[in-house]
């Protein structure tokens, strides 16, 4: 059995053991096996030495939130997010490690049918509001409740716009106030702007990629390349879909997706760079929690900070950017360890918070954090948009 | 394998490894560089990543109580608030943990002035190989009796196994200076660091980097280290301002007296911490030209580290290897680190033979064989060089009464035959 891994990417851990305190599962079980290193040696030991793909191997795959806070320490440079991309993608095509066949069905549902379907998307989303409405959805689900008003909200397109807002497949269905958000900060720096285009551009396939389902993410980073032609700057304001767009040259490997690649920007990154107008001072303290996938994979937290910086009193977790547990649908398969990860980010938080207050403000780049941490009594998450917003002069 | 949460689940652990006659290993974060922790035949494997609380912090006695799992930069961390650090500072703090540190007796750049590990433990309470639960050492320092806290502190987990630890908390220095000094050859950068020292000073850490290992940090972090220098040093002053704005002036004037090409000190912070980081992160740059390094620790007299790295190029030039040096000048504390591709055929027997020759080298020069990192099973048979049989047999007789059973991490530390009238054995060569 094989996993296919580049040879160099698999040799280059030396087993130093660096990233150990930056893996959010090592971190709440202690365990090697739930470690970068852990998992290499795993890797190394299906690829080299025979061992057989089964149960514990899958397991300990699938316990990887994928947060790539491994890499930022790693000081040999593994690529283990490409690891455990390309690891995932054999799991997704080996019969035997394969889930039963219920989950198989939900997820087909769920990859192939609804993330990349607008209008089902909506449908779904009304049926979820209403559901809610009638008590019928348990809170342990730890969905955020859906406001009809919120659901409804317009998003206004400027003539000859200099750059799309990439709206999304959740996003577009769940925070369409976070978008608008987004678009009046972006207005307020001069620019023209828009949503992205109707049709095309719906899910940005990052959640594919993470699943190993790498063909079906192939299919949906050209139809979201396909929506957006020309060379209008595109705006991203998902940490998550942000860092898997910015990665289509490499998913693609084409000269056309590498172009569109560096077209992608974070919300943050663009606005910071196209001047925002001077902020009013609001006063308020607000802790910023840092996406896994703007702080580890973007690089690019920086914007967030320099942003709120001009209207709010910010402080930051001392946790180097530790992830919280959301990790897109891992939240929803690994309930426990979720919930681990979470309740020492939501410490972490609350140590950072320079007041005892009963709510902490806490502003999160990446809908999925938000979502994940929001469920958690006592902070008030909310994306840097809305409060960079709120302080708009 | 199993994974204890408190003192007594340790002690009974340990109690069913001896029912069934199986020697023990205790591991912690697993970042040890000498074997300690390895697993040798089919021994019973007591980790301790989740005995990782802080038990108690006292400000006022500058002490925190705390489990061997914590984290060592965790505990600085938890402490920071309340103007303390825990003061040794191993490269891997970010991922070692404090039980590793005891067990290694760990240092760190900053230990020049404040001393290694064993200097900031203050009380133990450790599991015995019966299963026996003792306290070592206490708060007040200098207890009466035999310092058997000085005993334990760097004995590998052959002697026991810490589930408590009292450390010492260090207050933080009111004022800290960063300089980089650099050199148009080693012998200049080896003497400034000897002229600093001789002037008085003790600096709080006291940092070389040969020629290739500084182009290569320089690669990676671009911290504007001179990509041209021979050597550089970065030396850390700290201690009341008066104090070290007198002895950043005199560590300028020697530099300068012993042919530095320049003198920069970091303006702030930030400039302070990028140099630590390039520091830091050189293992990092280096893992970055090849996939595989060997990393020695070996400490000579200050006196001889010129014609000790001059041998270690030598040697390395002997065996068709890169070697690059970065290393703790103030205490003589050298790391060369020869840099390989594993994949490379042959490669093996090439870097077993450079790092058994450097360490005899150092030796020969009057030094030990590990200043840090411990000797587990990779210096272990190298123990006779520096160690008479009669020396050895003291030391296996202490070990012994610590633990009779020998099932405390047997074959580590001391190599077989250390025991008067145990057979001699060949030594197998370095472990990596």
């Amino acid at each position: 059995m094989t996993l296919h891994l580049d040879d160099d990417e698999l040799v280059a851990c030396v087993a130093c053991g660096l990233c150990l305190p930056h893996c959010p599962t090592y971190r709440v079980t202690g365990l090697e096996i739930a470690s970068p290193r852990g998992r290499i040696a795993a890797m190394r030991s299906v690829q080299y030495d025979d061992a057989p793909i089964d149960a514990a191997f899958v397991g300990a795959m699938e316990e990887c939130v994928q947060c790539r806070g491994c890499e930022a320490a790693c000081p040999s440079g593994v690529a283990f997010g490409h690891l455990m991309e390309e690891t995932r993608a054999v799991l997704h095509d080996t019969p035997g490690a394969r889930p039963r066949l219920g989950q198989r069905a939900v997820e087909w549902l769920g990859y192939r049918i609804v993330l990349p379907n607008r209008v089902l998307l909506r449908m779904l989303t009304w049926l979820i509001w209403l559901a809610q409405r009638l008590g019928l959805v348990p809170g342990r689900f730890g969905l955020p409740k859906l406001a009809a008003r919120d659901l409804t909200i317009r998003l206004d397109s400027d003539p000859d716009p200099e750059a799309f807002l990439f709206t999304g497949c959740v996003m577009d269905a769940w925070q369409r106030a976070v978008h608008r958000s987004a678009l009046a900060v972006m207005r307020s720096t001069g620019a023209r702007v828009a949503p992205s285009p109707n049709g095309g551009a719906t899910c940005c396939g990052g959640l594919h990629t993470h699943s190993g389902r790498l063909d079906e993410a192939r299919a949906l980073a050209r139809r979201v390349i396909a929506s957006m032609p020309g060379d209008v700057d595109i705006v991203v304001d998902s940490a998550g879909c942000g860092a898997a767009m910015k990665d289509y040259g490499r998913l693609l490997g084409t000269v056309e997706s590498e172009a569109f690649s560096a077209r992608v920007s974070d919300f943050s990154e663009w606005v910071v760079e196209r001047g925002l107008p001077e902020l009013r001072t609001t006063g308020r303290s607000v802790v910023i929690q840092d996406p896994c996938h703007l702080r580890h994979v973007q690089h690019a937290q920086g914007p967030v900070h320099q942003a709120l910086a001009l209207a709010y009193d910010i402080s930051t977790t001392a946790d180097d950017g530790l992830c919280c547990g959301a990790g897109g649908a891992y939240a929803v398969y690994q309930l426990q360890l979720a919930a681990a990860i979470r309740t020492r980010k939501a410490e972490a938080i609350r140590n950072a918070s320079p007041m005892a207050t009963a709510t902490v403000l806490v502003a999160s780049a990446n809908p999925g954090c938000a979502m994940h941490l929001g469920a958690v009594a006592g902070l008030d998450v909310r994306h840097p948009a809305e409060l960079i917003e709120e302080a708009l002069p | 394998m199993c994974f204890p949460r408190s003192t007594e689940e340790v002690a009974a652990a340990v109690r069913i490894a001896a029912l069934h006659d199986r020697a023990f290993v205790v591991r912690g974060s697993g970042t040890g560089l000498a074997g300690g922790a390895t697993p040798l035949a089919d021994p019973l494997v007591i980790v301790m990543t989740q005995m990782n609380r802080i038990l108690d912090i006292d400000p006022v006695e500058q002490v925190a109580w705390v489990e061997p799992g914590v984290l060592n930069l965790d505990l600085s961390r938890a402490v920071a608030p309340l103007g303390l650090h825990y003061a040794p500072d191993p490269s891997s703090q970010h991922a070692c943990s404090i039980g590793g540190n005891v067990a290694t007796n760990a240092g760190g750049p900053h230990c020049l002035a404040s001393g290694v590990t064993s200097a900031h433990v203050r009380a133990l309470e450790v599991v015995l190989a019966d299963g026996s639960i003792a306290d070592l050492g206490g708060l007040i320092p200098d207890a009466p009796g035999y310092d058997l806290r000085g005993v334990f502190v760097g004995s590998e987990g052959t002697m026991g196994i810490a589930t408590a630890i009292a450390v010492h908390l260090t207050s933080n220095p009111p004022a800290v200076r960063t300089l980089l000094l650099d050199f148009t050859s080693v012998e200049a950068a080896a003497a400034a660091v000897s002229g600093i020292i001789a002037s008085g000073i003790l600096p709080a850490a006291l940092e070389m980097m040969d020629a290739q290992i500084t182009r290569a940090v320089e690669d990676f972090v671009g911290a504007g280290f001179p990509r041209d220098a021979a050597a550089v040093l970065l030396v850390e002053l700290d201690g009341l301002p008066a104090g070290v704005a007198a002895d950043v002036a005199a560590v300028e004037r020697v530099g300068l007296a012993e042919g530095a090409r320049t003198v920069r000190v970091a303006a702030d912070d930030t400039e302070r911490e990028l140099l630590w980081k390039g520091r830091k992160s050189a293992f990092g740059a280096i893992a970055r030209i090849a996939p595989d390094y060997y990393l020695h620790d070996a400490v000579v007299p200050r006196s001889r580290l010129v014609e000790v790295l001059h041998r270690v190029y030598e040697i390395a030039a002997e065996q068709r290897l890169t070697v690059m040096n970065v290393f703790h000048a103030g205490d003589g504390n050298l790391h060369p680190l020869i840099v390989f591709d594993a994949r490379e055929p042959g490669i093996w027997p090439r870097v077993h033979d450079a790092g058994d020759a450097i360490l005899r080298a150092c030796v020969d020069a009057g030094g030990v064989l590990s200043g840090e990192h411990g000797i587990g099973i990779e210096k272990r048979d190298f123990m006779p060089l520096i160690f008479n049989p009669d020396d050895l047999d003291a030391q296996a007789k202490v070990r012994d009464s610590f633990d009779p059973s020998g099932r405390a991490n047997p074959d580590k530390v001391l190599p077989a035959g250390s025991r008067c009238g145990e057979a001699q054995r060949i030594p197998e060569g370095a472990w990596i």
